[in-house]
């Protein structure tokens, strides 16, 4: 993995030319920081292997710099990380080196990937792609690979919000090969014969979350308190 | 008059494994009788009772009540019966009158809860209608038996050993109920008992079964009355007595008891004479007793 | 003579103290599992969570009402069985050992009309039961805890039902698990008329449900051909009302399999206890 990391950071070296990767990634951040606070209405269809759930919505409110909440009335499954992590990442540009790599026509859009490496090994992220829409001066896909996570990929659509760098549509890509299923709470002894079938169907990898922001209500100037409460419910 | 018959059975049989409880018994019950079942402890009493009772399907036989097959009217017969088996049980953890109440609901008759409350007053229980049958002695609960057996006023009483483990004036209690219900309610009554003395107050007909056959069959009068029955008599000089009595009535059999006792097996009818002429001949006579004939018949019985 | 035999039997069911044993012991059992999920219910889920939460954060009130009544009914449909057994094995044998059978079966009744009255009367045992476990789980928990999804760990992973989408799948449940339970109350019942006192088939019971489970729950090929027949494989089928989709196929099945128990233990009680001779 490594190996294959340092190849590509080649790669990517011998190919840069032109515009220099900070400065794409200043302009994305110089768009994102317009964004103080925002909420948003989001409608969350996950499709993870081992996990069955309906489709569900949620509220999310943020406040600069990384303050995230997620209200919702039942239960939602949202990726651990997906909506700050990055963003809060590329803000300091001290902790990474960004390098260029290929360019990528993704949903008939020009974008530049820019291969991301901390200059940290401390670091929860190890390494992250992000495909650039240099026109607008947004993330089109990004892939993040994490210590601990795995690799997750997101595709993000634009809409109404294109202004403020703030995506309609987030289609997340999560590594589930580390899923283990745990011991039930309860023992469930008399589960048996009917369970066998089920469990030798081929095991998926990979899951996916499409996350649909609607009603963007945008710098309205939220309060802190809003994050207080309830912190135990976000883990 | 032909006397109705109440109770029917003929050549009854009945083998639990290999042990013959029942052996080809057979005897008339009619109405109004008080019915003697007599015979002692394992004798096949209770197995004859439950198979009237539809408790016990009998191996061969037939058994007709009410001048029915018990066998084609099981339910039909059984709404004409009263009956106790062995020990009245009971819920224990239910009143008396919840008992009965529970009794009557299946009993084929309609019982309302003051004809109930009657017969635990009928019974001497009235005051203890609400008390659970936990708490209660044997003689209360063969009393709640009873009422329990009168519920639905049914024509035929079965009781099987119903003085049991009573004491004394439970028993005399028992006794006068049981009379009572043939004067008053000319009930048709089956008694079984080991005793003989029982059966001798209130039975007007009996049958004897021993070892799981009937032996004998008859009026209790016809077999307390027979021609011949031993007399005790106290007296003085016995030896002489004897020889008195054996030059003089010539008797069947004599045999001196103890010194002063000496019993002899005379015709009944010569009683009389007997005591009148040991008087005249000047022996002092301090008691004379005819002993109970079918005592001695029903151990006789037993034993041949 | 039924009807009013049933009455009989439902007051004698009424009378006894241990009928209220089974109504007792659920009660603290409720009690007692919804106290110790308030006091670390979060830390119990957060164990079934804990391997997919590297990756995906669970938001939204994981403990609710809706949860705390299923894991008491995934709890206690195993112990219920006793519970019922208490009262029905003492059905026929109870009367037997106390000796008022043969008052019983001396009366204008049928023996088939006792049969049926007693199980009748156990059935009804056996609803109560069941519904005082319904309305206590699902009652007591959704005032204690509130309501919300339902989060329910099946072998095959996590199923999230939204809240709308649950009490129908509860009330399907206990019809099911009503239905495994009058199974277990109609053995008991079949059990009880071949015995003359009530430990026996109390224990009886409890030993062939015992075996059946462990028998079913052994890996080995030998039982699979009897697997699917043992009743004991079927009684946790009100769980799959709890998948998604719902295989009502399979649930037909265990309920088709149910039923057939019940209906052939009905029948060996009544040709058993029919030509019974009443000796004690």
């Amino acid at each position: 993995m490594k190996k294959a990391i340092l190849f590509g950071l080649l790669l990517a070296a011998f190919g840069a030319f032109g515009q220099e990767p900070e400065k794409v990634i200043d302009k994305i951040n110089a768009k994102l920081a317009t964004v103080k606070d925002y909420t948003v209405n989001a409608h969350i269809d996950a499709d993870i292997p081992m996990i069955k759930i309906m489709p569900s919505k949620a509220k999310i409110y943020f406040k600069q710099k990384d303050k995230v909440k997620i209200e919702s009335k039942g239960i939602t499954i949202l990726p651990k990380q997906g909506f700050t992590e990055l963003n809060t990442f590329l803000s300091d540009k001290s902790k990474y080196t960004a390098i260029f790599g290929d360019s990528l026509k993704i949903r008939d859009v020009d974008t530049r990937l820019i291969n991301i490496i901390p200059n940290s090994s401390s670091g929860e992220i190890v390494l992250a792609k992000i495909w650039v829409d240099q026109k607008n001066a947004v993330i089109m896909r990004s892939q993040v690979t994490t210590q601990t996570n795995g690799t997750v990929k997101t595709d993000f659509k634009y809409g109404s919000q294109l202004s403020y760098g703030l995506p309609s549509e987030l289609k997340f890509e999560i590594d589930v090969k580390k899923f283990k299923m745990p011991k039930s709470v309860a023992a469930d002894i008399n589960k048996t014969s009917t369970d066998k079938k089920k469990t030798k169907s081929k095991p998926r990898t990979k899951g996916n979350i499409t996350i649909t922001l609607s009603d963007y209500d945008v710098n309205s100037g939220l309060s802190d308190s809003i994050f207080k409460e309830k912190k135990k419910n976000q883990q | 008059m032909e006397q109705q018959t109440i109770i029917k059975v003929q050549n009854l049989s009945k083998k639990f494994g290999s042990f013959e409880a029942v052996k080809d018994v057979s005897f008339t019950v009619n109405k109004g009788d008080v019915f003697g079942f007599l015979g002692p402890n394992g004798a096949g009493k209770s197995t004859t009772i439950r198979c009237l009772l539809s408790l016990i399907s009998p191996d061969s036989g037939t058994i007709e009540l009410f001048d029915k097959s018990l066998q084609k009217n099981r339910s039909q017969i059984l709404a004409n019966i009263g009956s106790i088996i062995e020990k009245p049980d009971f819920y224990k953890y239910l009143s008396a009158q919840k008992n009965l109440e529970i009794f009557a609901r299946i009993s084929g008759a309609t019982v309302s809860k003051k004809e109930i409350l009657e017969m635990l007053d009928f019974v001497g229980l009235g005051d203890r209608a609400k008390h659970k049958v936990k708490g209660f002695s044997h003689g209360m609960k063969q009393r709640l038996g009873i009422a329990q057996t009168l519920l639905h006023k049914p024509e035929l009483i079965i009781l099987d050993e119903p003085t049991t483990g009573l004491d004394p004036q439970g028993i005399i209690e028992i006794r006068n109920l049981i009379l009572r219900l043939k004067n008053e309610q000319n009930k048709t009554i089956l008694l079984s008992s080991h005793q003989l003395s029982e059966i001798e107050l209130i039975a007007n007909r009996m049958v004897i079964i021993n070892q799981g056959r009937s032996l004998v069959e008859g009026s209790v009068e016809e077999l307390l009355n027979s021609e011949e029955t031993v007399v005790r008599i106290e007296i003085d000089s016995v030896e002489a007595a004897i020889q008195f009595i054996q030059s003089k009535f010539n008797p069947q059999e004599i045999s001196q008891i103890s010194s002063k006792e000496l019993e002899v097996l005379i015709s009944k009818k010569r009683v009389p004479d007997l005591t009148k002429e040991l008087v005249l001949a000047g022996f002092t006579i301090h008691a004379i007793e005819p002993k109970r004939k079918l005592e001695d018949y029903f151990i006789k019985t037993i034993q041949s | 003579m039924l009807f009013k035999n049933t009455y009989n039997e439902f007051i004698k069911i009424v009378s006894k103290p241990r009928s209220y044993l089974g109504l007792g012991a659920l009660t603290l059992l409720i009690g007692i599992i919804i106290f110790a999920m308030k006091a670390d219910g979060e830390s119990m889920v957060s164990f079934v969570t804990a391997s997919f939460e590297q990756t995906l954060s669970f938001n939204g009130k994981l403990v609710n009402g809706n949860l705390i009544a299923f894991i008491i009914l995934q709890m206690l449909v195993v112990h219920i069985p006793l519970l019922i057994a208490l009262v029905t094995g003492d059905l026929i044998s109870g009367e037997a050992a106390m000796g008022t059978i043969r008052m019983l079966a001396s009366k204008p009744i049928s023996r088939t009309q006792i049969v049926l009255s007693k199980f009748i009367a156990g059935a009804i045992y056996t609803l109560v039961i069941t519904l005082w476990l319904g309305i206590l789980s699902l009652l007591v928990s959704h005032v204690v805890f509130g309501t919300g999804d339902l989060m329910v760990l099946n072998s095959d992973g996590l199923v999230i039902l939204p809240e709308a989408d649950i009490l129908w799948r509860f009330g399907l449940a206990f019809c099911v698990a009503f239905l495994s339970l009058l199974t277990v109350a109609t053995l008991s019942i079949c059990l009880s008329a071949f015995a003359e006192n009530s430990i026996g088939p109390i224990v009886a019971t409890m030993a062939i449900i015992i075996i059946f489970t462990i028998i079913g729950s052994l890996d080995v090929s030998v039982f699979d051909s009897i697997k699917p027949y043992l009743f004991t494989t079927h009684m946790a089928s009100w769980r799959s009302f709890f998948e998604n989709p719902v295989p009502f196929g399979e649930i037909m099945n265990s309920i088709v399999i149910l039923l057939t128990h019940i209906v052939l233990l009905v029948g060996i009680t009544l040709f058993k206890f029919n030509r019974k001779d009443i000796t004690s």
